[in-house]
């Protein structure tokens, strides 16, 4: 029949009548949080994906590529952060050609908050922008709905709160490179441990003027030690009760095979 | 998530010699300060501001938009634009995007030709001139206040306290208002930024 | 006509060698056959006027006005094709109408200028079309008030606002030509047409561009107006024709800022009765 199906939708609808909730996406219960210091910026971002109560990828990758010279970290929506880095870091690096400058970090906040206020939140990307470009150093965060903040430190995702107690405490206007990366693991573990949403490893990206350094497990507080008991178990130990054999011959009695008739349809062509 | 809300208080005041515009600093997400020192004060030419108040990202995107149809004008025109050019265009998005924007608004310039004014956008997108204006959630505590204190043609300073006193008690009465003071003074000099920290009671004037 | 043959004047985007753009002087030729029009632009207001031939008998007086109101406080009048000069007010009401819908505020008369300028001058750069046959002369008065915003609720403050700039006046009368290479300048006094000689030479003899600005007052300049268009009336060769007349002033001007109009037609009185009828008529004003 021409035009659209909307079999779906009258499926979804009494789905919904039934009260059948609709699927939750993977979604990255996450800490991540971004620090400016002297001559740079860093960001920093736990490494659980979690779908529901499920942890869904022990070791994930949230920080972002967009450019040489911005990085972003992402939490919300896991597939959604993907694929808006992705695109815009694709049109940034466009633009940057088109031009012959090197990417600004303002140009790529300002692409993804006018992405994703047109979505109005339904892109579910929460992200920490940060990079090094001509006119300075940049720290920016960007929500799903299109609202962008611009700060000297940063949190988002579930773990924020943890991580922002830990810059409230510890942040000082001046901090050197090592200070930074230092402060932002620890606001990191803090999500680590103090957040469900957030686990397993601490991934750092630093930015700088010259160049940018990827730190992937920087820190892994969570590493799987060997087992100190062995859980083999030999054979026998669950009992036998009963045990019945059937003869390849008698499968008959159990199914039924039929031989298929070629008509009502033409024999499928396969080529020699 | 929730959305973003902003704007808990804000205001601007016309006064001898121009306008103020000021605001508290706080920024939620449910009963999560997401920002503290938020700027709500947003320029949208040169002595055209406004402030903010409502999503932060309807009202950030709004702003953005105003932005750049006043840079429009004033290469299209050779001429600044004046505050009305600039009320009437943000009046048109709020007005027509109405059911899509929770966005409360207050625009506030300086021209030559008409001085220092107000005009206010409340949520439905009507326009209202006034000779000064407080929105977001803790006006409702300082309408006694400024209808008690406010006088036409204030010297700066007065004007300056008159904003400070008003944002104070507004931010001590109001839970969701608070942080920094910010307030941008307007007058054919050009635009003036203030900024006062809790730290010192409000007192200081830092930067 | 030098370019008769050359083939460059067979077409709108070609330049001739030496830099000329024929289509658009065979247009200038067009408008120097038109009926003479005037604009005067005096110390309260602005007056148009218009040479308008009767080409025949048979045509009812008073019909096909030649000047035409494009928003409250403007006014066009022009010389050359009447069909050419209909679409242009056209275009200019379209101008008006998009400018506030936009900023909700009176478009300048030095914007509709600028807006009518560009579009004429569009005319000569394309195959398909050819140059407007009319030079239009735009009057308006902006306001010297501060006009509310379309569509504000209520009326504002009754209290004014701080920090104008003191001693500086804005708006006023304004006097723009628009020709039909979309050449425009502003003018004190502007004439075009075939008696636009005689008009000039007459209108340089009046004080209008001062520099105080003109003393001639909007009740002056419309006498002015209309013995300036009788005396480039060429008797001898012309037929009859009526003679049509706009003028506009500030609020608190003689007209309130509304546009007034009046028609005379010529051969039934004397000049001298016309100016008197003027006066007596200048009450009724047409919005």
């Amino acid at each position: 029949m021409p035009g659209f199906d909307f079999s779906n939708y009258n499926r979804n609808a009494a789905l919904h009548a039934r009260g059948v909730p609709l699927p939750k996406a993977t979604s990255t219960g996450t800490t991540i949080v971004g620090c400016i210091f002297d001559g740079g910026v860093g960001i920093a971002a736990d490494t659980r994906a979690t779908s529901g109560p499920i942890v869904a990828d022990k070791n994930c990758e949230k920080l972002h590529y967009i450019s040489p010279n911005i990085w972003c970290a992402g939490a919300g929506t896991a597939a959604d952060t993907e694929f808006t880095t992705a695109l815009i870091s694709s049109q940034l690096e466009l633009h940057s050609l088109s031009t012959g400058r090197k990417p600004r970090v303002v140009t790529c906040m300002t692409m993804l908050k006018q992405h994703l206020f047109r979505y109005q939140g339904h892109i579910g990307a929460y992200l920490v922008v940060a990079g090094v470009d001509p006119t300075g150093t940049h720290l920016f965060t960007v929500h799903a709905h299109g609202s962008t903040d611009k700060l000297p430190y940063v949190t988002m995702g579930s773990g924020s709160l943890a991580a922002m107690s830990v810059f409230e405490s510890q942040w000082q206007p001046s901090l050197n490179r090592d200070q930074a990366v230092k402060l932002c693991a620890d606001a990191i573990e803090a999500g680590i441990w103090n957040d469900l949403g957030s686990g397993s490893n601490v991934d750092v990206a630093i930015i700088t003027a010259d160049k940018t350094t990827l730190r992937r497990n920087y820190i892994k507080p969570n590493e799987r030690t060997a087992k100190l008991r062995s859980y083999v178990f030999p054979k026998g130990t669950t009992a036998v009760l009963n045990e019945k054999i059937i003869p390849k011959g008698d499968l008959g009695k159990f199914i039924s095979v039929e031989e298929l008739t070629e008509e009502g349809g033409d024999k499928m062509e396969v080529d020699t | 998530m929730d959305r973003l809300k902003k704007g808990e208080v804000n205001m601007a005041v016309t006064f001898k010699d121009g306008v103020i515009l000021g605001a508290d600093s706080r920024t939620t997400t449910g009963a999560y300060i997401a920002n503290r020192v938020t700027d709500k004060l947003t320029q949208v030419h040169d002595t055209i501001w406004c402030c903010r108040s409502g999503s932060a990202a309807d009202t950030q995107a709004v702003a953005d938009i105003v932005k750049y149809q006043l840079e429009l004008f004033a290469m299209m025109n050779g001429k600044p634009p004046t505050t009305q050019t600039a009320g009437a265009i943000f009046q048109e998005i709020c007005y027509s995007n109405k059911d899509r924007l929770s966005a409360g608004l207050i625009i506030a310039g300086w021209d030559e030709r008409h001085g220092g004014q107000v005009y206010s956008i409340p949520l439905g997108g009507s326009l209202h001139k006034q000779p000064y204006s407080i929105g977001g959630s803790g006006s409702t505590y300082i309408y006694g206040y400024c209808d008690a204190n406010w006088r036409e043609g204030m010297e700066e300073a007065e004007a300056v306290s008159f904003v400070k006193e008003a944002l104070k008690e507004a931010i001590k009465w109001d839970g969701s208002s608070g942080g920094v003071i910010r307030m941008v003074v307007l007058t054919a000099k050009g635009a003036d930024r203030h900024l006062y920290l809790p730290d010192t009671d409000y007192k200081v004037r830092h930067q | 006509m030098t370019s008769i043959g050359t083939g460059y004047d067979l077409a709108n985007s070609i330049f001739s060698p030496d830099g000329r753009n024929f289509q658009v002087e065979y247009a200038v030729k067009a408008v120097e056959n038109g009926g003479t029009s005037i604009g005067i632009r005096c110390k309260d207001g602005v007056v148009l006027a218009v040479e308008k031939i009767v080409t025949s008998k048979l045509l009812k007086p008073g019909a096909n006005k030649r000047i035409a109101t494009v928003d409250r406080h403007l006014g066009v009048v022009y010389s050359g094709m009447i069909p050419d000069g209909r679409h242009f007010i056209d275009r200019a009401r379209d101008e008006a109408r998009s400018w506030r819908d936009t900023f909700k505020t009176p478009i300048s008369t030095a914007d509709l200028a600028s807006r009518m300028g560009g579009y004429m001058q569009a005319y000569t750069l394309y195959q398909s079309v050819r140059p407007f046959g009319i030079t239009a002369i735009v009057g308006g008065f902006d306001s010297t008030e501060e006009a509310p915003v379309d569509g504000e609720v209520g009326s504002g403050p009754a209290c004014g606002a701080g920090g104008k700039v003191a001693g500086k006046t804005h708006g006023g009368p304004f006097l723009y030509m628009i020709e039909p290479s979309g050449l425009y300048w502003g003018y004190y006094g502007a004439a075009t047409g075939k008696g636009r000689q005689a008009a000039k030479a007459e209108l340089e003899k009046l004080d209008l561009g001062g520099p105080g600005g003109p003393t001639l007052t909007l009740e002056q300049a419309v006498k002015e107006a209309a013995r300036i268009i009788y005396v480039a009336h060429d008797d001898s060769k012309d037929k009859e024709f009526e003679l049509e007349m706009t003028w506009i002033s500030g609020a608190d001007g003689p007209t309130k800022g509304c546009i007034g109009r009046e028609r005379l037609s010529v051969g039934e009185k004397a000049l001298d009765e016309d100016e008197d009828e003027e006066e007596g008529k200048e009450e009724k004003m047409e919005e």
